[in-house]
């Protein structure tokens, strides 16, 4: 157990660059996504979680790594997310990591966070792009912390972390003491943007790149080689099929309540 | 500098993010409602911390103005003017106007003359005490601002035909006059008002003086907004002055004694204000020349897009050099700032005279280019070329500018 103090609480931030989800996707010939062709974005819902990241820096005091892994223009994102005011970065780049999965990017970033001596790790709940909600867990697995997902609020009081976890039928309030692991979901926050002084600032802010060898993990663990799971084969969604068109003469409530009962949405 | 740096791009995209969010989906309110632009400005320079750093900036100009007085009034060597850091950077402002312009040039007006015109009056000339009491709160746009020389009867000839008087009365003066096409006037919290000291002599000899009106003087009146051709989100209107008594602590500089009977006073502050359209001229050819690419894609005609006509490709082609040209402009006036140089009058003039007409043309191309869908309010084009056009009539006129840049060559 790990009593927080303002001067030395230390919080790990995890964002993942994605493309924007506006943007149409493609894959490339390994069946991962082509990175080049659209514009990037720091993930959404990461920009939760560095927001809560620089809350709770702001009531405690303490230091805000931000950490992410990606090809090179990854930098963008921790940029953004030093500009926004965290104090500085970790960026884990390595062409071997190109094409992991959930597993073997949870090994990285566990690496990467290790010895860092966090207190708290925050992610987003989900990535826009893989959507799996599984790398907060797999991380706080491999790192031995407990874990707070789908946290809806989150604070810090002495050596004990407490969070809301959004449940289907509310909140459940979650305990654990530090170090932890949170994921946040949208609800918690709304993300500042970065003042016209912190984009100024973020330049001159430190970020340290790590690479596989600096991580002590071999190129067989990540990448597509490392990978437990594989895309076989990938297929366009397919065009939209033609709604039913009723017109109503008169009994186009029945139609409509037949519609949602036989969709069981009644 | 030929393109923005990565912090310059970090600073536009945020603020395009901003204004996507909070201006684009209400600017039908803003244009043709009764909202004024003011509070979603406000909330602009709170959000990327564009107030505390005017507030910080101004500090630290007083604390070195005073400096220099007292080392004045002690007869010790005047201390020397601190270098700028990265907070004053032109682009810093230039960016936001090229942004909101691309949305509202109106709201652009609005700030220009608030934060620009209005405070910068007060700052060039006005006594420390002054500036203190009414520049911050312009900076922020807390108080909205107000700059007012145009009259009924002058225009173009400012000074020549101005009527508005002040007349000594005791330690006082009384205004009179009546200004129009006054941006903020309707709204203005603090007004600059510019007039003639009439001690008796013939109005050309008479000096300009500039003084600071609070709304609710007795004797000043603050029309409803003017209806007019565009820049509906800048609330324009008219003044009346009916024996506004104010003290000497609101003649601007507290003296009568004017360097070249208060008209360069002036000159100084039409430059920066010619300056502002280049960038604002900017915002508008970008937004219009996106949008143009875009339609003549997807519009057919004739069976293909209509960007396969030699006569689109033409216009889009044009638009594309005015906007390069308007951009290395921008960019000129950025470097010039950060040489720690300005503009001359004429250079500023010329700039301006190109930008405004480049956006007009741009602007107007882009509704030809739109068909009958430009003309129609629900494509963009339609405001953004009734608000253009205005570039070439307020801050001095196309015709004034080409007079202001032919005096300077055949002067030489
Ligand atoms: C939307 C808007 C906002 C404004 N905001 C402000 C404000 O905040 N404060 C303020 O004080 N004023 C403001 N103005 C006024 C603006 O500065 C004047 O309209 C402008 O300077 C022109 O003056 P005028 O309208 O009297 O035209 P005039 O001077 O009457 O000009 C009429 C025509 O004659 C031409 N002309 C005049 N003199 C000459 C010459 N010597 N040679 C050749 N051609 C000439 C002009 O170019 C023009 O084409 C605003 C105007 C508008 C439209």
């Amino acid at each position: 157990m790990r009593e927080v103090d303002s001067e030395t609480m230390k919080i790990v931030v995890c964002v993942k660059q994605v493309p924007d989800s506006w943007a149409e996707k493609t894959l490339g010939a390994d069946n991962t996504l082509d990175r080049g062709s659209v514009d990037a974005v720091m993930n959404e819902l990461d920009e939760y979680a560095v927001e809560e990241a620089l809350r709770l820096q702001e009531a405690h005091g303490g230091e805000v790594i931000v950490l992410s892994m990606g090809p090179s223009q990854t930098t963008d994102t921790i940029r953004k997310a030093l500009s926004m005011g965290a104090d500085s970065g970790v960026h884990v780049i390595d062409d071997g990591l190109h094409g992991s999965d959930a597993v073997a990017t949870s090994l990285a970033l566990a690496k990467a966070i290790e010895g860092r001596g966090a207190d708290l790790v925050i992610f987003g709940s989900e990535s826009t792009d893989a959507r799996m909600s599984v790398v907060p867990a797999m991380v706080a697995e491999r790192l031995g912390l407990p874990q707070l997902t789908f946290s809806s609020s989150v604070s810090v009081e002495g050596s004990t972390v407490r969070t809301n976890r959004v449940t289907e039928y509310g909140y459940d309030v979650v305990e654990a003491s530090l170090p932890a692991l949170v994921s946040v979901v949208e609800k918690i926050n709304e993300p500042r943007y970065p003042s016209f002084k912190g984009i100024m600032a973020a330049k001159k802010k430190k970020v340290e790149t790590v690479d596989l060898a600096g991580l002590g993990v071999s190129a067989d663990q990540v990448g597509l080689a490392g990978s437990w799971s594989a895309v076989e084969e990938a297929a366009a969604r397919p065009p939209k099929a033609k709604g039913t068109i009723v017109t109503d003469d008169g009994a186009g409530g029945t139609a409509i309540a037949d519609f949602l009962s036989a969709q069981k949405f009644i | 500098m030929f393109e923005w740096s990565d912090e310059q791009v970090m600073i536009r995209d945020a603020v395009r993010d901003f204004i996507n969010k909070e201006i684009r989906p209400r600017v039908e309110e803003f244009e043709h409602g009764d909202t004024p632009p003011y509070d979603v400005l406000r909330k602009l320079f709170a959000t990327f911390g564009m107030d505390a750093m005017a507030r910080e900036r101004f500090k630290r100009q007083i604390e070195f103005e005073r400096a220099v007085e007292e080392a004045k009034a002690k007869g010790e060597p005047v201390p020397e003017k601190p270098t700028r850091e990265g907070g004053s950077d032109p682009s810093l402002t230039m960016l936001p106007i090229i942004e909101l312009c691309r949305v509202s040039p109106g709201m652009v007006t609005a700030m220009g003359v608030s934060m620009g015109l209005t405070a910068a009056a007060i700052n060039s000339r006005g006594t420390i005490a002054q500036k203190e009491r009414w520049v911050p709160d312009l900076l922020t746009l807390d108080k909205v601002g107000a700059w007012a020389i145009t009259e009924p009867d002058s225009g173009s000839d400012a000074f020549g035909s101005m009527k508005s008087t002040a007349r000594r009365d005791g330690d006082e003066y009384l205004l009179n006059g009546s200004k129009t096409f006054i941006t903020n006037g309707p709204y203005a919290d603090t007004i600059v008002f510019i007039c003639k000291l009439d001690e008796g002599n013939p109005p050309a000899e008479r000096k300009i003086l500039s003084f600071v009106l609070d709304s609710g003087m007795p004797g000043l009146e603050q029309s409803p907004p003017l209806r007019k051709m565009g820049m509906h989100s800048s609330p324009t209107g008219q003044l009346f002055l009916n024996d506004v008594r104010v003290g000497r602590d609101r003649l601007v500089g507290e003296t009568e004694d004017v360097p070249s009977g208060g008209r360069e006073g002036a000159k100084d502050t039409f430059s920066m204000e010619r300056s502002g359209v280049a960038a604002m001229a900017l915002g508008i050819i970008e937004e219009c020349l996106e949008l143009s690419v875009g339609y003549a894609k997807d519009r057919v005609q004739f069976g293909q897009p209509i960007g396969n006509f030699q006569l689109i490709q033409e216009k889009l082609a044009r638009m594309e050099v005015a906007r390069l040209n308007v951009e290395n402009l921008v960019f000129r006036s950025i470097e010039v700032a950060q040489a720690g140089k300005g503009l001359t009058f004429a250079e500023a003039s010329a700039m301006k005279l190109y930008s405004a007409r480049a956006a007009t043309e741009v602007a107007m191309e882009a509704v030809q280019l739109f068909g009958g869908n430009g003309y129609m309010a629900e494509y963009r084009v339609e405001q953004l070329a009734r608000d253009a056009k205005v570039l070439q009539i307020y801050a001095g006129t196309d015709e004034l500018q080409i007079v202001a840049i032919a005096k300077d060559l055949l002067r030489r």
